[in-house]
C-alpha cells in the first residue's frame, strides 16, 4: 500500500489488523489493498474493534472490483461451492447475479445498512441445476424485497440463546427418555415462543413430527425471509457469492474446493475470515431501530392506540414486541454454525464485541431479570402465511432450503415505518395493505383488523409507522 | 505365505503388474490427525501364531448393546478373539471393556476374523466367525450375549482355513445367502503350492429359521483372501467377486460368480467379458468414487493397489463385467512405502474406502505389512492413508495423520467409535497389539486441531428379515453432488463393520437421502440436515434423528 494509504490507516488505527497488502498507488481502484487479520483482531482485543467496524462500513459500501475478485466467471451462486457445468457467467446479471456493486446498493434506505427500493429486489435461486437464468417467473427464482439489517447482531444473539434453550430442551427429553425406558413429549419454548413439541423414546429417536416453524437441527435461522441463515457470518459470505462474486476463502477456499480461485476470478483467496469479520462486525453493531422521537400529538395519541390494538387483535402473538435477551456479548465465530462458515473450532481466540458498551445499549429496557429486551416485534418464528381464501403472499413455487414456498420468517417489525414497500418482494406499497394480505397462521389477527372500524384501524398504521430507522444514525 | 516362498519371484512378478506407478500428489485437502490410544481405552488384543495367522487378522465392528456405539469383536489367532464393549462418551476419548463371549473357548482360539449381520431379522446382530478349522454363527442376544446357533442353524462349521467371507440376501429369501473363502488346503499332497481349498456358498433352505444345511461348492477355488457380494452394474442381482492370492494357485485369477436367484452359481466367462488378472489379492473394497453409480474397487496386493473402474465403453454401461485399472492415473497404487526409504514393494492387506476429514470425498485407507519376514518386500511398510483430492486424485497423508507405525497391519474397522462425526481407526497387527486411532479432527498446519467437514450418519431399517437392509443403495445429494454408499457385508480383510453410514458433506449444511431399498424400489427423498445421524425406517414417512445417549 502507498505510504499515503498507510498513514491514513494507521490515523484510523487500521493498520494493525490489515495484512498482506502489496504496495499500490494511491490512486489504487481496488477495494482490497489488503486484508484485515483476523487473528490479530482477536489478539488485539477491544482495542481494535473501532477500526474493525470501520473497515467493515467501508467494506459495506465499497464497489468490489475485477481486481478484487468480483465476478465468478466459472461458479454458481450456490452456497456449496458449484461450478458452472459450462460457460462463463457474465460480469453482471440482474436476475441471476452477480446484480450489485456493493452491499449498500441494496441496503441503503433510509441508512447505509438498511432496507432498499423495489429497484433493488433480488432474486434467489439455489444455483444448482438451473443456475442462469434471464426471467422473472417464480418457477426459476425467489424475487426478494431488502431486509433492513439495524440491529441485526441483537438478532442474531437472541436467535443462539433460543437455539440453545431448543437442544437443551430436546438432550434433556432424550436423556428423560433413555433413564424411564418411557416416551416423553416435551414442548420447544423458548423466550416465550413456542415452536411445536417433540416425541423422545427410549432408544434415542426423537420424533419431530409436532415440530413448529424451526428446523429439525433446532437452529433458530434469524435471517434472510425464509430464516434460512443462522448468522451474519453465513448471511455475509452468501451474499458476497450471490451479489458481488467474492468468493470467500473459508467457504470457497482450497479446503472444500481444492483451489484458491474456485470461481476462476483470477484472485485467489479474495475473501478473507478477517474481512468476513469486518462486515459482521458493521452489521452486528448497527443500532436498532427506534421509536420516532418528535411525533405530533395527533400521531402519539394515535400510535398509543394503536400500540393497544396491535396486542388487542393478535399481531403481537407472532410479531412479539420484545424479545428477553441474557447477554449482548456477541462473539464472532457465531456457536452453531456449520463448515463452511468459520467456527469456534477453526481460530485461536474468537472476537468479542460488547454490544453494552454501545451507545444504543443505553436505549433498551431490561426486565426484572436483568435481560434485556429487545424490540424486533418478531417471534423469529416461521409461519404459514396463507390460506385458501387469503394468498396474496402465495406467489412464490420454489422451496427454500427445505422451508416450503409458504412459509416465512415472522418479518421484524421494528423500523416498518422506514422500510417500504412491504412483504417479502415488496408487493405492498402500503401498511394496511400488507396486514390485510395476512392468511394462515395471521388470519386471524387480520380479520380482526379488518373488523375494526376504519378510525381504529388507522390507529395501527400509525403505530406501525412510528417504528422506525432513525437517520440521523 | 510361508517364509520358504520363492519370494524374489514374487516381487518381480508384484512390480512387473504395475503398468503406471502414480506420481506423489499434492495433498491440498484436510489431513486428520488420529490419535492412538488403544491401551488408554483399554482395548488389548494381539492377533499372532504360525504359518495360519500369517494371513487374516481381522475383526467385526457393529452395535451390540444398543448403545448406537460400534463394540468390536477382534481376533487373535493363536490367542483367543475377544470381545470388547465400547463405552465412550460422544466426542471423547475412546474406552472397551472386554466382555467374555458365553462359548466354548477353545472355539474362540483360531479365529481370522468376523463380520456381522443380523441372520436370524431378530433385530440383533449376529457374527460370522471365521477360523481355522470349524467356522462360527454366533447369535446375537442382548448386552452383547452371543451363543453358538451353528447347530441351530443347521451349519456344519464348513470346516478349512477360512479367509474371507461374504453375504447377501437374495430376492425372495428370509435369510441371507452365505459365501465363505477359503485358502489353502493344507494336508492335500504337494501343499501349499496349487493346492488351494474351493469355496463355499451356503444358500438358506426353506424354513421359519435359518438353516444351512446345504453347502453349493464355488470351484474351482484360488486361495480367497477376500470375498464381496457386489451389484457392479445394479441389476439388482449382486454378484460374488472373489479376490484371489496368486501365490498358491495355478492358473488362478481374480473371480466373478454371477449368483442369481435359484440358479447355480456360475463365474463370469472372457465372453462375458471378465478379464484375466491374477494378484495377491487380499482385500476388495468398494466406493463410488465419482458418484458414477457404478461401483469402483480397490484390490490390494503385494506390489501395487487396484483401482478397477467399470470401462463404460467396452462394457457397454453395464452388460459386460470389463474393467480397467484406474490406480496410477489416481495416484492411488501405494506400491512402496511412502516414507522410511525401502525401494522394496509394499504387501496390501485390508482396504477401505471412507471420508475420514467430511470433505465430502472418499479415501482410502490400505493395511500394509510384510507377510512374515519375506526379504524381498518392505520390511517398514506403513498404513496408508489416501485422501481424495478435488482433482479426483489421491495424495498420500498416512504419516502426516500419525498412522505409519511400524507394524505388520492385516484387517481394520473403520468406524465412528466415539460418534463425534469423524471416522476412528482399528488396525489389527500381526504379532502386535492392535492399533485404536481416534481422529480429533484436522490437522490445522499449525500443530492444532481444528474441526473437519460437515457430515451426515445414516442407518437404514425395513420390516422383514433382512432388517439392515442389507443390498441397499444410499444416495445422499448436497447440491450438485451425489454420493453412494451401499450396505454390504463382505470384503476388506476378514474385517467388516455394521451400523451408521458415514458420509462427509464438506460445506453442505443440508442433504437430500434417497435410497434404493434391496427389493430395488427407490425412496423419495428424505429431508435431513447436517451433523446429525439420521434413522431412515422404511416404513416411516420421514426419516428420524436419533442421539446418542452418552
Amino acid at each position: 500500500m502507498s505510504k499515503i494509504i498507510a498513514r491514513r490507516l494507521v490515523a484510523a488505527g487500521l493498520l494493525a489488523i490489515l495484512t498482506g497488502g502489496a504496495y499500490a498507488a494511491s490512486w489504487d481502484e481496488r477495494v482490497f489493498a489488503s486484508h484485515v487479520d483476523f487473528d490479530a483482531v482477536a489478539a488485539a482485543g477491544p482495542s481494535a474493534l473501532p477500526a474493525l467496524i470501520a473497515r467493515g462500513r467501508e467494506l459495506f459500501k465499497a464497489k468490489f472490483t475485477t481486481a478484487d475478485g468480483a465476478g465468478r466467471p466459472k461458479a454458481t451462486q450456490a452456497i456449496v461451492p458449484t461450478h458452472r457445468k459450462f460457460g462463463v457467467n457474465p460480469a453482471f446479471s440482474r436476475l441471476s447475479g452477480p446484480d450489485s456493486d456493493s452491499c449498500s446498493g441494496c441496503h441503503n434506505d433510509p441508512v447505509l445498512g438498511g432496507s432498499g427500493d423495489t429497484v433493488a429486489n433480488v432474486f434467489v435461486s439455489e444455483g444448482f441445476e438451473s443456475a442462469e437464468f434471464d426471467s422473472t417467473d417464480p418457477s426459476f427464482s425467489s424475487e426478494r424485497h431488502t431486509v433492513a439489517l439495524m440491529g441485526a447482531g441483537l438478532v442474531e444473539l437472541l436467535a443462539r440463546e433460543m437455539t440453545a434453550d431448543l437442544r437443551a430442551e430436546r438432550d434433556a427429553a432424550v436423556a428423560r427418555a433413555r433413564q424411564s425406558g418411557q416416551d416423553v413429549e416435551t414442548d420447544l419454548v423458548t423466550k416465550g415462543v413456542r415452536f411445536g413439541a417433540l416425541k423422545a423414546r427410549a432408544d434415542g429417536i426423537v420424533d419431530f413430527d409436532g415440530l413448529d416453524g424451526v428446523d429439525a437441527d433446532l437452529t433458530v435461522r434469524p435471517f434472510s425471509r425464509k430464516g434460512v441463515f443462522t448468522s451474519l457470518r453465513q448471511f455475509t459470505i452468501n451474499a458476497l457469492n450471490i451479489h458481488h462474486g467474492m468468493e470467500a476463502s473459508e467457504r470457497y477456499g482450497v479446503r472444500w474446493t481444492g483451489s484458491h480461485d474456485f470461481d476462476e476470478s483470477g484472485v485467489p483467496d479474495a475473501v478473507t475470515p478477517g474481512d468476513v469479520s469486518a462486515l459482521v462486525a458493521f452489521q452486528a453493531t448497527l443500532p436498532p431501530p427506534t421509536v420516532k422521537a418528535d411525533l405530533p400529538p395527533d400521531w402519539r395519541e394515535a400510535a398509543a392506540e394503536g400500540e393497544k390494538q396491535f396486542e388487542t387483535l393478535g399481531c403481537a402473538s407472532c410479531h412479539r414486541p420484545t424479545m428477553p435477551l441474557k447477554s449482548l456479548v456477541f462473539t464472532d465465530p457465531a456457536p452453531y454454525d456449520t463448515a463452511g462458515t468459520l467456527r469456534d473450532g477453526e481460530v485461536k481466540e474468537g472476537i468479542s464485541i460488547d454490544l453494552s458498551k454501545l451507545p444504543f445499549a443505553a436505549q433498551l429496557k431490561r426486565n426484572d431479570k436483568g435481560e434485556w429486551l429487545i424490540p424486533l416485534y418478531s417471534d423469529l418464528k416461521r409461519h404459514l402465511v396463507v390460506d385458501a381464501q387469503v394468498s396474496a403472499l402465495g406467489n412464490e413455487l420454489q422451496a427454500q432450503r427445505f422451508v416450503e414456498r409458504d412459509v416465512f420468517l415472522t418479518p421484524r417489525l421494528w423500523g416498518v415505518g422506514s422500510t417500504a414497500p412491504y412483504g417479502h418482494r415488496g408487493d405492498f406499497r402500503m401498511l394496511n395493505e400488507i396486514i390485510v394480505a395476512h392468511g394462515g397462521d395471521a388470519r386471524f389477527a387480520r380479520d380482526a383488523y379488518l373488523d375494526l372500524p376504519k378510525a381504529q384501524r388507522e390507529t395501527v398504521i400509525a403505530f406501525l409507522r412510528s417504528l422506525v430507522i432513525e437517520t440521523s444514525q | 505365505m510361508r517364509g520358504l516362498c520363492p519370494l524374489a519371484i514374487a516381487a518381480v512378478l508384484a512390480l512387473a503388474t504395475a503398468p503406471a506407478f502414480a506420481e506423489p500428489q499434492l495433498l491440498l485437502s484436510d489431513v486428520p490427525v488420529m490419535h492412538e490410544e488403544a491401551q488408554a481405552a483399554g482395548l488389548n488384543q494381539t492377533y499372532d501364531g504360525a504359518w495360519e495367522f500369517f494371513v487374516g487378522g481381522g475383526g467385526a465392528a457393529f452395535d451390540c448393546d444398543g448403545s448406537g456405539f460400534p463394540s468390536v469383536f477382534l481376533a487373535g489367532g493363536k490367542n483367543p478373539a475377544n470381545l470388547f464393549v465400547n463405552k465412550s462418551k460422544r466426542g471423547g476419548p475412546l474406552k472397551f471393556e472386554e466382555k467374555r463371549i458365553d462359548v466354548d473357548p477353545r472355539l474362540l482360539i483360531g479365529v481370522i476374523g468376523a463380520y456381522p449381520l443380523d441372520i436370524d431379522g431378530d433385530g440383533l446382530t449376529d457374527l460370522f466367525v471365521l477360523r481355522v478349522g470349524e467356522n462360527l454363527l454366533l447369535k446375537g442376544g442382548p448386552n452383547c450375549t452371543f451363543t453358538l446357533a451353528n447347530k441351530e442353524w443347521s451349519f456344519g462349521g464348513d470346516e478349512g482355513w477360512t479367509t474371507s467371507f461374504a453375504a447377501e440376501w437374495e430376492k425372495g429369501q428370509k435369510f441371507p445367502t452365505l459365501a465363505i473363502g477359503h485358502y489353502v488346503d493344507r494336508f492335500a499332497p504337494g501343499s501349499p503350492y496349487g493346492t488351494c481349498e474351493e469355496n463355499s456358498l451356503y444358500r438358506p433352505q426353506p424354513g421359519d429359521r435359518p438353516n444351512y444345511s446345504v453347502r453349493t461348492p464355488l470351484t474351482p477355488g484360488y486361495c480367497a483372501l477376500s470375498m464381496l457380494f457386489t451389484d457392479w452394474n445394479r441389476s439388482g442381482a449382486p454378484s460374488l467377486r472373489v479376490s484371489n492370492d496368486r501365490q498358491y494357485y495355478r492358473g488362478g485369477e481374480e473371480q466373478l460368480w454371477r449368483v442369481e436367484p435359484g440358479k447355480p452359481p456360475k463365474l463370469y466367462s472372457r465372453a462375458e467379458g471378465w478379464r484375466h488378472l491374477s494378484i495377491f489379492g487380499m482385500g476388495i473394497a468398494e466406493g463410488d468414487l465419482d458418484g458414477s453409480g457404478f461401483p469402483d474397487y480397490a484390490l490390494t496386493s503385494m506390489g501395487d493397489t487396484k483401482i478397477q473402474k467399470l470401462d463404460q465403453e467396452q462394457s457397454e454401461h453395464g452388460e459386460f463385467p470389463v474393467y480397467r485399472d484406474i490406480a496410477g492415473e489416481m495416484g492411488a497404487t501405494a506400491h512402496i512405502p511412502y516414507i522410511g526409504g525401502d525401494k522394496r514393494p509394499s504387501t496390501g492387506w485390508h482396504s477401505e474406502f471412507a471420508d475420514f476429514n467430511n470433505d465430502g470425498l472418499l479415501d482410502l485407507f490400505i493395511a500394509k505389512g510384510n507377510v512374515a519376514q519375506m526379504p524381498d518386500f518392505a520390511a517398514f511398510d506403513p498404513d496408508n492413508l489416501l485422501m481424495q483430492q478435488w482433482s479426483g486424485k489421491f495424495a498420500e497423508a498416512g504419516d502426516k495423520a500419525g498412522i505409519a507405525e511400524n507394524r505388520q497391519s492385516r484387517g481394520a474397522l473403520i468406524a465412528d467409535f466415539n460418534l463425534d462425526g469423524n471416522l476412528d481407526l482399528l488396525v489389527v497387527h500381526r504379532g502386535a497389539p492392535a492399533s485404536l486411532f481416534r481422529n480429533l479432527g484436522s490437522n490445522d498446519g499449525r500443530g492444532g486441531v481444528i474441526p473437519p467437514g460437515n457430515w451426515i450418519e445414516i442407518k437404514l431399517a425395513e420390516p422383514g428379515p433382512n432388517c439392515a437392509a442389507v443390498g441397499a443403495h444410499i444416495a445422499v445429494k448436497t447440491g450438485t453432488r451425489t454420493q453412494m454408499r451401499t450396505i454390504e457385508v463382505g470384503g476388506g480383510d476378514a474385517s467388516g463393520h455394521s451400523g451408521w453410514v458415514h458420509v462427509g458433506l464438506g460445506v453442505a449444511e443440508r442433504a437430500e437421502i434417497r435410497v434404493q431399498w434391496p427389493d430395488g424400489e427407490w425412496s423419495y427423498p428424505y429431508r435431513a440436515f447436517a451433523n446429525q445421524f439420521v434413522v431412515v425406517d422404511r416404513a416411516k414417512p420421514q426419516a428420524e434423528y436419533w442421539y446418542p445417549g452418552r
